[in-house]
C-alpha cells in the first residue's frame, strides 16, 4: 500500500477526496519514502488536518489524533497508570495475597514474596494508552496526527523529540517501547509561536498557502459536484479579491467551500451585490471584516 | 551533486538560515527519490529540508534564485552578449568613468558581482560606526546609496541613447538588465515575511465616552476617573482569574494521599484525591517609551500590569527614551500611583533626549537579555519613531528567537505607521502581534486577552 511515485501520491490523494498541489504531493511522497514526520504550516482552514485524514484514507491506515493545548502533559499524551483499577484489583485479590505471605517467617520474607509479584501490577493490563502510545504499539501501521503543536508548551515539544526521531518511548516501569510499525506522523501548526530548531530539524517542512485559483476551482468541483461552473468561477474570483483586502481573518479554502454550499442551498446562481451581502457571514468571521468587504464590494465583484 | 549541494548549504547559512548536517544528509537522500529533471520538484525538496518555517522561506527563495539563476550560475543568456572588453567599450561610450565604483559596476555587468557586493557591504557597515561628532544618524549611509543609484541610472540612460544600427543593441540590452539587477540589490531591504503576525484592531466598546477618549487628550479630572475605572476592571479580572485557576488546576491522582485516606475505611480507597498543579503563568518584560505623548498610554498599561501582578509569574519593566532604565524596583516598593510619579521625576531617564529605539535595543541586549526565556512575553509600548536613527531591528529579531512572544502596542493610529521617521513597519516584521492602543477600550481588550 506504499506510494510508488509522486504521480501515484497525487492520484491516490485525489481519489481520497483531496486535491494536492505539486508541492504537497512531493513532500508527502518524500515523507512516506524516508519515514520522516511532516510539519505542516499555513493559515487556518487551509486543509492541514484534512491532508492527514486523506493520507490515512488512501494508505488504508487508521488515523490517531492528538489535539495539543496549553498544559498538555505526558499523562494525557502518552500513557497513564490506571491507579483506580490497580487499587480495585488489590482489594479483590486480598485473600490471595494473604495466602502468598502465609508461611513467611519474617516481614522481610513477606516483602520479598510480594516483590516477586510486582510485575503483575505494573503490566500492560494497568496501562491506559494515550494517542502517542497507541500509535506506536498498534498492530497495523497508522497515521499519527499531532494537531496544533504550537499550542502545546515548549516542554511538551521537547518530550516529542524522542518519539519523532527514534520512534520509541521510555516508560520507567516497563522499559523502552519501540514502535512495531513506524507511523506516518503529521504535525500541524498555526504559527502561534515559533517551533524549536530541534523539532524542525527532525521534520520535513510543508507550507500550505491559499490555493491557486485553478486548484481552488477543482477543489470546489470535487467537494460540491452539483455546482454551476460559472458560479464556481465567479466565486473563486471573488474570494481571491477578498483575500487581498486587509482583513483580520482571511477566508481560506474551507470558508470558500462553506460559501459555495450556502449559495447552492439558497439557490443563488448569480453572484450579485445583494447575494454577497446576504451570505457574507459565512466567509467573514469578524464584524469588522464584513464591513470591510461591504465597503469594497465593487472590487470584490470585479471580474479580473 | 553532493559538492554542489554543500556549496548551496553554505550559501544558505550565509543568509542566516540554520541548516544542520543532518538536514543536508536527509536532503541528499530525498533527492535520490525524485526525478531531478523537474525543477519545481527539485526546489520543493530543497525547500522542505532547508527552510523550516514560513519566515525562512523568503530568505530561502532569494538564495535559491541567486545561486541557481543569478549571475555566474552557468547558463546565462546575457553572458553571451558580453565579454569583458566589449562591455568596457560599451559602457565607456555610455558615459562611464574609471573610478572604483565604476570598476565595480563593470565587473558586475561582466558577471563578477564580488566587488559590487563589497561596495554595498561597506555602505552597510558605515552606518554602524559612530561618527566623530557624536551626532547619530544614518544619513551618511543613505547618501552613499543614493550616489550609487544615480550612477547606475546615468549609465543606463547613456546606454539607451547609444545610436542604433551599430550591432550593439543586444549587448546594450543585456548590460541594462544587469544594471537593473545591481539596482535591485542596492534598494532591496531584507524584511522577513512575517506570517504569524496578528494585527489586532479592537472594536469592543467596554466604556462609552471615557473609553473612546485618546490617552493623549485626557484632563486631570478624567485621569482620576480613569483610575477608578481601572480599579474596577482589575477587581473583575482578578475574580475571573481566580475561578479559572481553581477549575483547571486538577491534576492526576495523588496515590499517596488516597492510600492514606483509605486507612479510614479499612483500606478501601473510597475517597480519591487529586494532585493540584499551578497553571503556568507568563513572565512579562515590558519596555515603555516614556517620551512625549506615548507615555500617557504606557502609564496606564503599567498601572494595569502592576495591579494584576499576581496573575503573572513576574513582571519586569523598563522605561526608555534613548537608553533603558529599570523601573521594576520603583513599582515593587511603591503603591502604583506614587510609583508612576516617581518614574516621571526619575533623574535616570533623560526626558530631553531624542528617542532612539536602536540604542534602546542595543542597551537592552547588553544588560537585560538574560531576563528573556521561552516563557517571557515581551511587551513594547512605543510609536516606533526613532528620529531617523539606525533602527537595529536585528536585535529585535534576536529577542524574538529567545522570547515566547513579542507584542507591540502603538499609541498612534495605524494610518500614521511608517510615515516620517516611524520605523513601525520595520519592527512589525519581527513581532508576533501589533495593536493600536490609543484609548482605554483598546487597552482593556489587550489586557483581557493577555490575562485570560
Amino acid at each position: 500500500m506504499e506510494f510508488e511515485s509522486i504521480e501515484d501520491v497525487t492520484c491516490r490523494l485525489e481519489r481520497a477526496g483531496y486535491i494536492p498541489s505539486r508541492e504537497i504531493a512531493t513532500v508527502v511522497f518524500l515523507a512516506a519514502a524516508t519515514q520522516k514526520p511532516i510539519l505542516v504550516e499555513g493559515p487556518a482552514g487551509g486543509g492541514k488536518t484534512e491532508l492527514a485524514r486523506a493520507v490515512a484514507r488512501c494508505l488504508g491506515r487508521d488515523k490517531i489524533r492528538l489535539q495539543c493545548y496549553e498544559g498538555l502533559d505526558e499523562a494525557k499524551a502518552l500513557y497513564e497508570w490506571e491507579y483506580a483499577k490497580q487499587l480495585l484489583y488489590t482489594q479483590m485479590i486480598k485473600e490471595k495475597i494473604n495466602d502468598l505471605i502465609a508461611g513467611a517467617d519474617s516481614i522481610a520474607e513477606a516483602v520479598e514474596r510480594i516483590a516477586e509479584q510486582e510485575d503483575a501490577f505494573f503490566s500492560e493490563r494497568f496501562i491506559l494508552a494515550r494517542p502517542l502510545l497507541q500509535a506506536i504499539s498498534s498492530d497495523k501501521p497508522v497515521v499519527l496526527l499531532i494537531d496544533e503543536i504550537d499550542k502545546a508548551d515548549p516542554e511538551f515539544e521537547a518530550f516529542l523529540l524522542e518519539l519523532l526521531s527514534e520512534f520509541q518511548v521510555s516508560i520507567p516501569e516497563l522499559g523502552i517501547r519501540k514502535a512495531r510499525h513506524i507511523p506516518m506522523v503529521v504535525l500541524t501548526s498555526n504559527n502561534y509561536r515559533d517551533m524549536s530548531d530541534a523539532l524542525k530539524r527532525r521534520c520535513i517542512h510543508l507550507y500550505i498557502d491559499y490555493p491557486e485559483p485553478e486548484l481552488e476551482k477543482r477543489i470546489i468541483r470535487l467537494k460540491l459536484p452539483g455546482i454551476d461552473e460559472a458560479l464556481a468561477d465567479r466565486l473563486v474570483c471573488a474570494v481571491n479579491h477578498i483575500r487581498e483586502l486587509d482583513m483580520k481573518k482571511r477566508p481560506c479554502i474551507s470558508e470558500t467551500l462553506d460559501w459555495a454550499q450556502a449559495l447552492m442551498v439558497l439557490n443563488i446562481g448569480e453572484l450579485s451585490c445583494q447575494a454577497v451581502s446576504d451570505t457574507l457571514n459565512v466567509i467573514c468571521k469578524y464584524r469588522a471584516d464584513a464591513q470591510l468587504v461591504r465597503q469594497s464590494m465593487d472590487k470584490v465583484l470585479s471580474v479580473k | 551533486m553532493i559538492d554542489r549541494l554543500i556549496q548551496f548549504v553554505a550559501a544558505c547559512r550565509a543568509a542566516d538560515l540554520r541548516v544542520s548536517t543532518a538536514e543536508l544528509i536527509d536532503c541528499h537522500q530525498h533527492l535520490q527519490c525524485v526525478d531531478l529533471v523537474d525543477e519545481a520538484r527539485f526546489k520543493t525538496v530543497l525547500r522542505a529540508n532547508f527552510a523550516k518555517s514560513r519566515r525562512d522561506q523568503a530568505a530561502f527563495d532569494r538564495v535559491y534564485d541567486l545561486f541557481f539563476h543569478g549571475p555566474g550560475a552557468g547558463e546565462d543568456e546575457d553572458a553571451q552578449h558580453l565579454d569583458a572588453e566589449a562591455a568596457a567599450d560599451l559602457l565607456s561610450q555610455a558615459g562611464m568613468g574609471g573610478d572604483g565604483l565604476d570598476a565595480a559596476l563593470l565587473d558586475f555587468v561582466t558577471g563578477d558581482p564580488a566587488s559590487f557586493l563589497q561596495v554595498l557591504k561597506d555602505l552597510d557597515q558605515q552606518a554602524d560606526a559612530p561618527s566623530a561628532s557624536g551626532v547619530k544618524s544614518n544619513l551618511g549611509q543613505l547618501a552613499g546609496r543614493m550616489q550609487v543609484m544615480l550612477r547606475i541610472n546615468a549609465i543606463q540612460r547613456g546606454l539607451a541613447r547609444l545610436p542604433d544600427g551599430t550591432g550593439q543593441a543586444p549587448a546594450a540590452a543585456s548590460a541594462s538588465r544587469r544594471l537593473n539587477q545591481a539596482r535591485g540589490l542596492l534598494t532591496r531591504q531584507n524584511r522577513p515575511y512575517n506570517d504569524g503576525l496578528r494585527q489586532v484592531r479592537s472594536h469592543h466598546k467596554h466604556y462609552q465616552g471615557l473609553g473612546e477618549q485618546p490617552f493623549s487628550s485626557l484632563t486631570p479630572a478624567e485621569i482620576e476617573q480613569m483610575r477608578d475605572v481601572i480599579q474596577q476592571l482589575v477587581r473583575k479580572l482578578k475574580d475571573r482569574m481566580g475561578r479559572r485557576f481553581a477549575a483547571s488546576r486538577r491534576g492526576g491522582l495523588d496515590v499517596r494521599k488516597t492510600l492514606r485516606r483509605a486507612g479510614r475505611f479499612q483500606g478501601v480507597p473510597l475517597e480519591l484525591s487529586y494532585r493540584r498543579r499551578p497553571l503556568r503563568k507568563t513572565r512579562i518584560v515590558a519596555l515603555c517609551d516614556v517620551s512625549g505623548s506615548v507615555w500617557s498610554a504606557a502609564r496606564f498599561m503599567l498601572h494595569l500590569l502592576y495591579s494584576l501582578q499576581d496573575c503573572f509569574s513576574s513582571v519586569h519593566s523598563f522605561a526608555f527614551v534613548s537608553g533603558t532604565t529599570d523601573i521594576t524596583e520603583i513599582f515593587a516598593h511603591n503603591e502604583v500611583n506614587r510609583a508612576l510619579e516617581k518614574v516621571l521625576s526619575s533623574p535616570d531617564i533623560g526626558f530631553d533626549a531624542l528617542t532612539d529605539y536602536g540604542e534602546v535595543f542595543y542597551e537592552f541586549r547588553q544588560h537585560h537579555m538574560h531576563r528573556i526565556n521561552r516563557k517571557t512575553t515581551v511587551i513594547i509600548v512605543g510609536d516606533g519613531r526613532s528620529n531617523y536613527q539606525h533602527p537595529r531591528e536585528s536585535i529585535l529579531a534576536e529577542i524574538r528567537e529567545k522570547a515566547r512572544r513579542i507584542i507591540w502596542l502603538n499609541p498612534e493610529p495605524e494610518a500614521f505607521w511608517g510615515t516620517g521617521d516611524s520605523e513601525m513597519h520595520t519592527y512589525k516584521a519581527h513581532c508576533h502581534e501589533v495593536r493600536t492602543c490609543q484609548n482605554l477600550n483598546q487597552l482593556i481588550d489587550f489586557i483581557e486577552e493577555l490575562v485570560l
